[in-house]
């Protein structure tokens, strides 16, 4: 027992090493930040290509819903893996794009954040749709007999309305993608869990993991906190005759 | 869930996964005993002897559960016959393998383990049984001829490892990149996300040898040696090993593993 404290719990250990992890942290947050950006806009681009009106855009439908069902179904801890084992290979890229030096950022950065994007791409497209689908049929026909275009309705009438029904949702994919940044320490970019398994190795003591992960729960424990009010607010709006929003 | 079909349909799923899980279980524990039963009977029979080793680490370990081979796993069954034992090893991640054997997952560990003061603090080591070298791998054809080169590049190494402290003291390179396992490393070499990658001499050779387009720029001797570790207070197995190891050197057995999975003389520090 006395053991396991610690071997989990050694302060002096988290001591030592709390600039070391903090520091990798700040690189979990910077790349949750890029592939939060990328990913919000890459979903968006994804909900919108899906619900493309016609016949005719049907090939583009399709492909959009295959993507998005392959990449939710595949591990990230695999895709990141593929990736920065594989596009190094393809010759036919320049060399800064096979091995992405991009900002100052070494190229295990980038492999993580494209797998984290690809990802949380596809998530992040199903709660758009489901904020478009919540959206009453009658507003996008409406905004279409008025004159406008697919498009215009989308962006003028149907978006706007459908992004204010999943902010908690969203939220709840993002704390998700916070956490899988730590995936990205198979590949050598040196974030907090990296950092604290080289403290393990060096002290034969795993404190610095438990630093890591109080770490996070600073960061993420508001956020849940944040999806609970989300929630209550609007089945507060439920309760008061809104229609049905999606939480 | 209103919809009958969907219930029916998750019915069936989860029966699925329940049956798959129940025979991935039964199929795995037969063959494990099926393996022990084998090596028991090639063996002294007795106890099983469990082992703990961060496989693959080719060529001291390697191959695929229940047929795990290399210099280490030969050695450890040599030895393991000699205490009239039969060795049953564990694949295991080297940064807590010393930790994980002084709580007794596992027995004794041998995983191309250096013998440093640090570690001896935590556990206790055989007699060494082999002397190690760290290679600088680089791709062939590469410009860097030595360590001395390193300065400003991006060097791949394997996390907890002594080539990482190596690189850490002496190569004082851009960037030390710490990669999870050694192929990880050399992966990224081949792939060329990193220039060089500093590793265990016979693990760089192995790599040359069976994988290509690589080289061995340099090999820096480290004097350092690996040896097998017990819990501290574990002394009957630990004496137990090291007579072991004797009667292993003594017989000539040592001689035709390292000569098996190295090509090579073993050194005279160990063979007398």
């Amino acid at each position: 027992m006395s053991e396991f404290f610690n071997q989990y719990f050694n302060f002096n250990v988290m001591g030592e090493h709390f600039g070391d992890v903090f520091v990798a942290f700040l690189q979990n947050l910077l790349v949750f930040a890029v592939a939060t950006a990328l990913a919000l806009l890459w979903g968006l681009a994804l909900a919108l290509l899906r619900q493309l009106p016609g016949r005719k855009l049907m090939p583009i439908r399709f492909l959009t819903i295959t993507y998005i069902d392959v990449f939710r179904a595949v591990p990230i801890l695999i895709l990141i893996l593929m990736i920065s084992g594989g596009v190094p290979f393809l010759t036919f890229l320049p060399q800064e794009v096979r091995i992405p030096h991009w900002f100052g950022r070494p190229d295990p950065f980038w492999y993580g954040i494209a797998a984290l994007v690809m990802v949380y791409g596809a998530f992040t497209a199903e709660v758009y749709r489901a904020g478009i689908e919540a959206v009453p049929r009658g507003q996008m026909e409406a905004a279409r007999s008025l004159g406008m275009s697919h498009f215009q309705a989308m962006r003028h009438v149907v978006v706007p309305q459908g992004i204010t029904k999943i902010p908690a949702p969203m939220l709840n994919e993002l704390i998700s993608l916070l956490k899988d940044t730590t995936l990205i320490s198979v590949i050598s970019l040196s974030e907090a869990v990296l950092v604290s398994r080289e403290v393990l190795a060096e002290r034969l003591n795993s404190s610095a993991l438990t630093l890591t992960a109080i770490f996070f729960l600073v960061i993420i424990l508001p956020l849940a906190r944040v999806v609970d009010k989300l929630i209550e607010r609007n089945q507060l709006k439920i309760a008061r005759g809104s229609h049905i929003e999606v939480a | 869930m209103s919809k009958p079909w969907l219930t029916a349909f998750f019915a069936v799923f989860l029966v699925g996964v329940v049956s798959l899980v129940a025979a991935g279980c039964g199929g795995s524990s037969s063959s494990s005993s099926g393996e022990t039963s084998a090596g028991g009977g090639g063996g002294g029979g007795g106890e099983p002897l469990t082992v703990g080793s961060d496989i693959p680490y080719p060529p001291f370990e390697q191959g695929k559960p229940g047929s795990y081979t290399g210099f280490d796993v030969e050695l450890m069954e040599a030895i393991a016959e000699k205490i009239g034992r039969t060795a049953e090893f564990q694949d295991t991640s080297f940064e807590t393998i010393f930790r994980d054997v002084g709580q007794g997952k596992f027995e004794a560990v041998i995983s191309a383990a250096t013998i440093t003061a640090e570690r001896e603090k935590e556990v206790a080591f055989s007699d060494p049984y082999y002397l190690s070298e760290q290679a600088i791998l680089v791709k062939e054809g590469s410009e860097i001829k030595g360590i001395a080169e390193l300065e400003g590049k991006v060097v791949g190494a394997q996390q907890g490892t002594t080539g990482l402290e190596l690189g850490k003291e002496k190569a004082n390179a851009s960037e030390l990149r710490p990669y999870p396992e050694g192929p990880d490393a050399i992966n990224a070499l081949k792939a060329g996300t990193v220039e060089a990658v500093i590793i265990d001499a016979p693990v760089a050779q192995n790599a040359v040898e069976e994988e290509g387009g690589v080289e061995i720029a340099e090999k820096v001797p480290t004097e350092e040696s690996y040896g097998i570790a017990v819990a501290k207070d574990n002394t009957e197995l630990l004496d137990e090993i090291n007579q072991g190891l004797e009667e292993v050197i003594e017989d000539g057995s040592y001689t035709t593993i390292y000569q098996k999975w190295f090509h090579l003389e073993p050194p005279k520090q160990i063979v007398g």
